[in-house]
């Protein structure tokens, strides 16, 4: 418990961290908002001109006086204005955000609704035939990364079948439930797949190391049904390593998944991020970065708690 | 350590595995010493776009030329990556542990916290944001791996530096009279291995993934120079015109990956305390 | 996605719409649904400088005239216009039937406050430069303008061709809402804007160019062009824009697709930098322009989607690429010049370019690295980051660049920053000779068009020779269409004005 407290206190310290990095990071960045609007045409601007652009992006201002306005915006949930949406930076975020929401929810529900089962499968069946199949799909899965395994999909597709599944723009749920899981049921697999692979093992090794452990030796020698054993006691103990990996890969899928929102030309987080430093859209990247370090952190103690409350012999006796 | 590489190959993911990355290595290797078809930097560009046949295995490029020259000269440079980073985030996570468990109190707290921060970065958030500010390319994607994998390494490193720290042996040696930096280096070493070995294929896989993703994104390796991920990306426009160009680079980084991922898997059944004691 | 599944997703679309209570009014037949990869950045015509912003902003606002698909000036707002012989004063009569959206008549004090606003330094007005000789504005009565230049400036009529010039209302600019109301006079109503996702334009019934052949036209954005490839397939849009040619010329194998293409007036050029050794030798960067096979470059790195061009890209000046200066490639006789200049063994360079952009940069860089190897020049390639190119490239600092410039409907205002002696680039460009500015300044004072065309040939001609930079070729603006869309004329300008005559079957 004190481990958590702990983690709770160092969080603020931390986004602090964080929000520094980001800052000056992207002032790193050579180039700036200009040039990134103007492009070779920058070179034709009067002093006049240049400077009333830099001041229109909020660049004439040394970096402890940027630093000290944003960090007092973010404070009051004002995390400034893009310059390429022209448009609050929450603003852009929030209309990115339930496309990866939603892919990280549907690919986390893929993995673990095939993933577990498979695992507990294999893990009953311990080296038969059977087990080794699904050992050797979690094996190949896990190696694919995931942006080969959308380009494949996309080939099959439009080669094979010349259609593909609706891209640029998102379709809301709430506006077109069908059309919604039509256009993200793939990329939601492309990401899942891998993950899938490392939940199939985890469960497994995990369902192996509790279905040797002592309680449940006593449990199945007191009597209990094999199929008993196997959910009421084993299983919850091997689900704590799956959940810490899922919420770890959670937080990971809320940050956005650059390479496969890249293939099918999603809007997602994860592009925004990518072409907001390409855009040099200062606000944009330390606002955004700002909410997904963030999203990161909350997700990880989240799971830090489950595994606290999942594993019976934490909760009675502490961690030593 | 004759026994270790018995059991390594006794196991047979392990065997597998190995064979898979020796191979690369080999491959690399020759495509280093000049040893593939053609060279890969060679244009020809009458040629160009054409499927596999038997003067080119796996056909040719945009530019015309051979992918199979040019998929081996790639494979070095993502091993190249691959093993860089890895080696330098080892080096450095391995430091930055071994003086903050040792150190304790200031430097712990000071470095511990500063890898919070970086692991509060989605893994690659951070190489965007390292690459943006140094400039994309070969050095620079290693360094951005070695960044993102450091605090990794220096977590794998602390927790078990801090519990050998407090044991007797090394008090022990402590009172006869050995050096600070011999019992740092001989048994807290020792005692490391295990997971740090674990830990360095698992990274290799991660490196070799992460690398074809940033050059796939135009990050990393630039052209004229050639890795998996660079010739899968300019194989995208491409795709169904020359669908070559798709399979075989996805092909090799697949391979590539489950070779580490299989080795991997091999050295933590064999090192791993728990499951030695479980063997045996 | 099979037709039919098309079908049972829109009735449920429809349905769930329904159930929201949305208000989805049925789409009108003659709503051409459009989409580009690329959205606009702004709404103040005299600012913008983005191509994206400018397609949008030419369907909403007109300037005096106009330049059809050959690039010749044609009416907009002004039915007629006439230079005085010493080319200082420009007369133009307005058009009595031409109406701002909010029914105001367009008047002379409507031009000339617009001018104003433009020449004004604290607007910051993307052009400015190409209207500085106009040193007043008389308005004798409500329909006529007179320009007076302080110096003969020919290019100022082409100049004018532009939406950067739009006639705004002088209400709106004392009121101070250009740029966020978007009131022309132009063939479309900009009825809302969502910046990168969508806007909708409805026609304009009192435009006095005609009538409009569409009821209106939603833009969607999306910022992948392979996307845009997708929704057309799905028949989701009825029209598109589109830059890539690898996604391009995958149109055509669509049935039902129609692609247009019209050569650009930007150029894909290797610019050498001639205030750098040995570039500063014209034997040198001669021999490199007679070992650079255009067509080599063109069919590899844009699959042949291009023209190889000279300096002038423009239709009316475009001379035949065969009788410049080592056009088709001649290995011996680039050999020959290096030894002259005394590097037969050839020598290292290297040469920059731009990270996607454009997206064929990278391939053309290999090329030119594999042709010049041929005569023992040794490039190094140097792939930037767009910024960070852009930044190079202005401070002049390279031995060779790889660029797509852009270019203008008058050759004048096209090269006056490069080739002139007071050039604002002559810091990128590093190269001027006596005749090059002298043929500039002549051509800038010609008001006989035939003389004009004698006078840039030319300087054409000579700029081929010299070298400073490999002018390689043009590629095309793409748009796409489905079959019901008819009556689209392309300009080489990438001008979507054409939309306003274009009607759905």
């Amino acid at each position: 418990m004190t481990y958590l407290l702990r983690r709770l206190i160092t969080f603020p310290l931390v986004m602090l961290g964080v929000s520094v990095l980001v800052f000056v990071a992207i002032r790193l960045v050579p180039g700036d908002s200009i040039t990134a609007m103007l492009g070779t045409e920058a070179g034709l601007l009067t002093p006049e001109q240049k400077q009333a652009l830099a001041a229109y992006f909020g660049l004439d201002h040394s970096w402890p006086v940027q630093y000290g306005r944003w960090l007092l915006g973010v404070l009051s949930a004002d995390l400034g204005l893009s310059v390429t949406y022209g448009k609050p930076v929450l603003d852009v975020i929030l209309e990115r955000f339930p496309l990866t929401l939603q892919l990280a929810c549907l690919s986390m529900l893929i993995a673990i609704g095939i993933g577990l089962p498979l695992g507990v499968f294999a893990a009953t069946r311990k080296e038969r035939g059977s087990d080794l199949a699904v050992r050797i799909f979690a094996m190949i899965g896990q190696s694919t990364p995931s942006f080969v395994i959308g380009l494949m999909i996309i080939y099959v597709l439009s080669a094979g079948f010349g259609v593909l599944p609706a891209m640029g723009q998102f379709i809301p749920f709430s506006e077109d439930p069908l059309g919604n899981l039509g256009q993200l049921i793939l990329p939601s697999l492309t990401l899942g797949l891998s993950f899938t692979a490392s939940v199939t093992r985890i469960s497994r090794s995990a369902m192996l190391d509790v279905l040797s452990d002592d309680y449940v030796r006593t449990a199945r020698s007191k009597g209990a049904t094999r199929r008993r054993v196997i959910w009421r006691h084993a299983l919850p103990n091997a689900l704590i390593p799956v959940v810490t990996l899922s919420g770890v890969e959670f937080g990971y899928l809320l940050g956005g998944a650059v390479l496969v929102e890249q293939i099918f030309a999603l809007p997602g987080l994860g592009r925004m991020v990518l072409d907001a430093i390409l855009q040099r859209d200062y606000a944009l990247v330390q606002g955004s970065v700002l909410f997904v370090a963030l999203n990161f952190m909350i997700v990880n103690l989240l799971v830090d708690l489950a595994y606290v409350m999942l594993d019976p012999r934490i909760r009675l006796g502490g961690r030593s | 350590m004759n026994r270790f590489l018995t059991r390594l190959l006794d196991h047979s993911s392990g065997r597998i595995g190995g064979v898979i990355v020796l191979a690369y290595i080999l491959i690399a290797l020759a495509a280093q010493a000049g040893l593939t078809p053609y060279d890969p930097l060679q244009q020809f560009r009458i040629e160009r776009l054409q499927g596999p046949s038997l003067a080119h295995w796996m056909g040719t490029d945009m530019f015309g030329r051979d992918v199979l020259s040019r998929l081996m000269i790639g494979i070095g440079q993502s091993f190249l990556v691959a093993f860089s980073s890895v080696g330098i985030a080892a080096l450095a996570g391995t430091l930055l542990g071994l003086t903050a468990a040792w150190f304790g109190h200031l430097w712990d707290g000071l470095v511990m916290r500063l890898m919070d921060v970086l692991l509060a970065f989605p893994a690659i958030l951070l190489a965007l944001l390292f690459i943006a500010v140094v400039g994309p390319g070969t050095f620079t994607s290693i360094l951005a791996i070695a960044f993102v994998y450091t605090p990794i390494f220096t977590r794998v490193v602390r927790g078990p530096a801090l519990s050998l720290k407090a044991r007797d042996f090394v008090d022990a040696a402590r009172t006869f009279g050995s050096s600070t930096s011999y019992i740092l280096s001989r048994h807290l070493m020792l005692n490391l291995v295990a997971p740090l070995t674990v830990q360095v294929t698992l990274a290799l896989a991660w490196s070799l993934l992460t690398e074809s993703g940033l050059s796939f994104l135009g990050l990393g390796t630039q052209p004229p120079a050639s890795s998996l991920g660079l010739m899968l990306s300019d194989s995208v426009n491409l795709m169904e015109m020359a669908p070559w160009l798709l399979v075989f680079p996805g092909l090799a980084i697949m391979i590539g990956i489950l070779g580490f991922n299989l080795l991997g898997d091999a050295l933590r059944d064999i090192l791993d305390p728990r499951s030695r004691r479980a063997l045996a | 996605m099979k037709p039919g599944m098309t079908r049972r997703l829109l009735a449920c679309a429809a349905v769930v719409a329904g159930l929201v209570g949305a208000s989805v009014a049925p789409a009108a037949a003659a709503t051409l649904k459009m989409a580009w990869a690329q959205d606009a950045t702004g709404l103040d015509p005299h600012k913008q400088t983005a191509f994206s912003s400018i397609r949008l902003l030419e369907l909403v606002y007109e300037p005096l005239v106009r330049l059809n698909g050959d690039l010749k000036v044609v009416p907009a707002l002004a039915t007629e216009w006439t230079f005085a012989p010493d080319a200082k004063t420009l007369t133009f009569k307005l058009d009595p039937k031409a109406k701002f959206h909010n029914g105001q008549p367009v008047t002379s004090a409507d031009v000339k406050a617009s001018f104003t606003r433009i020449l004004d330094q604290a607007t910051g007005a993307a052009a400015r430069a190409n209207y500085a000789s106009i040193a007043s504005i008389d308005t004798p009565d409500d329909r006529t303008v007179v320009f007076n230049l302080s110096q003969p400036d020919v290019p100022l009529l082409t100049a004018m061709g532009s939406v950067n010039a739009a006639i705004v209302p002088a209400s709106e600019i004392a009121a101070g809402k250009i740029g966020t109301a978007a009131i022309g006079s132009g063939p479309f109503k900009l009825e809302s804007w969502e910046p990168n996702s969508r806007e909708v334009l409805k026609a304009n019934s009192e435009w006095a160019g005609g009538k409009v052949g569409v009821d209106g036209i939603d833009i969607k954005v999306l910022p992948d062009e392979n996307a845009i490839l997708a929704a057309l397939r799905a028949k989701q849009v009825d029209f598109a824009l589109l830059n890539d040619p690898l996604v391009a010329t995958l149109v055509p194998r669509v049935a039902g697709l129609t692609l247009n293409r019209k050569p650009v007036l930007s150029y894909h050029v290797l610019q050498l930098n001639p205030s750098r050794k040995p570039m500063t030798e014209l034997a040198v960067r001669q021999a490199i322009s007679c070992a650079i096979d255009r067509k080599d470059i063109l069919d590899t790195a844009l699959l042949g989607e291009g023209e190889i061009t000279g300096p002038l890209t423009m239709p009316q000046y475009r001379s035949d690429p065969n009788t410049l200066f080592c056009y088709s490639r001649d290995l011996a006789k680039a050999r020959k010049l290096m030894a002259d200049a005394g590097y037969a063994d050839g020598f290292s360079a290297t040469v920059i370019a731009a990270t996607g952009e454009p997206p064929t940069a990278a391939a053309e860089a290999q090329v030119i690295q594999s042709q010049l190897k041929d005569i023992g020049i040794k490039l190094d390639i140097k792939l930037m980051e767009l910024n960070v190119y852009v930044d190079t490239w202005l401070k002049g600092d390279f031995d060779m660049a790889v660029a797509l410039n852009g270019g203008r409907a008058d050759p004048y205002s096209m090269y006056n920053r490069y080739w002139t002696k007071a050039g604002n680039l002559q810091k990128v460009a590093n190269y001027i000779d006596d005749t090059l500015d002298d043929l500039m300044q002549k051509g800038r004072v010609e008001t006989d068009p035939a003389k004009r065309k004698e006078i840039f040939a030319a300087f054409d001609r000579h700029l081929a020779e010299v070298s400073p930079w490999i002018w390689l070729y043009t590629g095309y603006a793409y748009t796409a269409q489905q079959q019901n869309v008819q009556g689209f004329v392309p300009t080489p300008d990438g001008s979507l004005f054409g939309l306003a005559k274009v009607t759905l079957k």
